[in-house]
């Protein structure tokens, strides 16, 4: 039965466009087929739904976490740009370029099936069979140090990376793990640590003597089991590079997905560009909650 | 009644580009999160979503809606098309992990809106499988054939589900299509 419009009334199949306009986006052939209505009764149709729909995805919305704050920074900057170049508020105000600040790029979420379950002993993360999928761009670890890159001018200088993990280490309810060296060559005189705010969903890996990688020939890539989730499915933390002149490092970790309950970091040697099934020959090191 | 953030914006007040950004950051940000492929992705959206909003803040009309909901409005419509823009794959959250949605708490509007209110109510009178279609359309961003293959359901239960949940949070919105149309 039709829906009764805002004047007059829409089919089922022209209310169904409208619905999946909101919802998904239409074809351009579903797009040709809903401009032939009547476009005022259309029009206020759509609008009324888009409005339920932005409604219901408000609620949805509730302890929603806080915009990062660097990404916070560069909107802020990238407004002042907007306005600057409108002749608008903002106009004349000095501005940066638009340097972003190293990340792990993170792997595409799409698993394929896995015939192990996810572990909980450290341990047995080394039996585990992981279903990843591939990482397209390495990111560049932060030297611990080494200043990150400033991205508005006239706001206050940016916190490195590892001065970002200081106070995220200092604050009570942030999770903490060493990460132990296991046998694989690259671990060799290995230590690591890694730090995770699950309110934030930020974190950071920290490194001394983590062996350079060749990123042509190799990447490390980063492993969150996650506790909340299905066991076969670790949440994917990208892959990244160790340069050959470093030696302690801090990186920034942006996983995938939501992590509910963090249980355990693992950091495998693959293949260039991260790979979709592990073997489980290079994990370097790892780290479990206890 | 003192302007909202949006009309300060559209008036030219710059201070209130930061305030936009503390008041709604969140809110934008958690959409980008759940209807984008990567956190990449997702911060990419973020700043199309903002560079939207400075855009259309003089269209905002506070009579006609929240700024919340507008925000929202313009956030799902980029979402969406980048979404389309992209390749068949869904967004980041698998179903089978999906989180927990929060939902707003009938009662708090100060915190929230009318709007999520009103949407929180229209969704606690839906039967279970109707509520999950909608959220995993309008929150999680799957489409309705994900949706339909996801619960094993006949996509055309999926498209009706939906449409009928839809018309119902918009009666509970109360919205005067007339007036919209007379204004339009």
């Amino acid at each position: 039965m039709a829906e009764p419009g805002p004047q007059g009334q829409l089919d089922d199949a022209m209310m169904d466009l409208l619905v999946k306009q909101v919802t998904e986006g239409l074809s351009p052939a579903e797009q040709r087929a809903l401009d032939v209505l009547d476009s005022a009764v259309a029009s206020a149709n759509l609008r009324q739904l888009e409005r339920a729909a932005a409604a219901v995805a408000l609620a949805g919305c509730a302890n929603a976490p806080p915009l990062p704050a660097d990404l916070a920074r560069r909107i802020e900057h990238q407004a002042l740009e907007h306005y600057a170049g409108a002749g608008l508020p903002g106009a004349g105000l000095p501005g940066a370029g638009h340097a972003r600040p190293a990340t792990i790029k993170p792997a595409r979420w799409a698993p394929k099936s896995g015939n192990y379950g996810w572990l909980a002993a450290a341990a047995c993360l080394l039996l585990a069979v992981f279903a990843w999928n591939r990482s397209p761009h390495p990111a560049a670890p932060v030297a611990a140090g080494t200043p990150a890159p400033a991205v508005i001018a006239p706001l206050a200088k940016p916190p490195t990376a590892a001065e970002e993990r200081e106070a995220m280490l200092a604050k009570s309810d942030s999770l903490k793990l060493t990460l132990g060296a296991t046998k694989d060559p690259a671990a060799a005189g290995v230590s690591g640590d890694v730090v995770w705010d699950p309110v934030t969903q930020r974190g950071f890996l920290h490194f001394v003597g983590l062996a350079p990688n060749d990123p042509a020939l190799r990447q490390y890539q980063l492993w969150i089991f996650d506790g909340g989730r299905d066991q076969r499915y670790p949440v994917d933390g990208g892959v990244f590079d160790i340069p050959a002149n470093a030696t302690e490092v801090v990186i920034p970790i942006h996983a995938a997905l939501p992590v509910l309950s963090a249980k355990a970091f693992a950091v495998t040697v693959e293949k260039p560009g991260g790979v979709v099934v592990s073997g489980r020959e290079h994990v370097v090191v790892l780290g479990a909650a206890s | 009644m003192s302007p909202s953030v949006l009309q300060r914006i559209a008036s030219g007040d710059s201070a209130a580009v930061r305030e936009c950004i503390e008041q709604y950051g969140a809110l934008v940000w958690s959409l980008a999160r759940r209807l984008s492929r990567s956190p990449s992705d997702a911060e990419d959206a973020t700043q199309e979503i903002f560079l939207d909003i400075w855009r259309s803040a003089a269209r905002f009309d506070a009579t006609q809606g929240s700024d919340k909901v507008f925000i929202a409005m313009i956030a799902r419509r980029r979402l969406i098309d980048r979404l389309r823009k992209t390749s068949a794959e869904p967004p980041m959250d698998p179903v089978e992990a999906l989180e927990a949605v929060a939902w707003a708490d009938p009662g708090t509007s100060s915190e929230t809106s009318l709007e999520a209110e009103q949407a929180t109510r229209a969704l606690a009178e839906l039967r279970p499988e109707q509520r999950q279609v909608l959220e995993l359309g309008l929150i999680h961003g799957l489409t309705q054939s994900e949706i339909a293959t996801r619960l094993s359901m006949p996509l055309g239960t999926v498209k009706s589900f939906m449409r009928r949940g839809l018309i119902r949070v918009r009666e509970f919105m109360n919205i005067d299509a007339e007036r919209i149309l007379s204004e339009g």
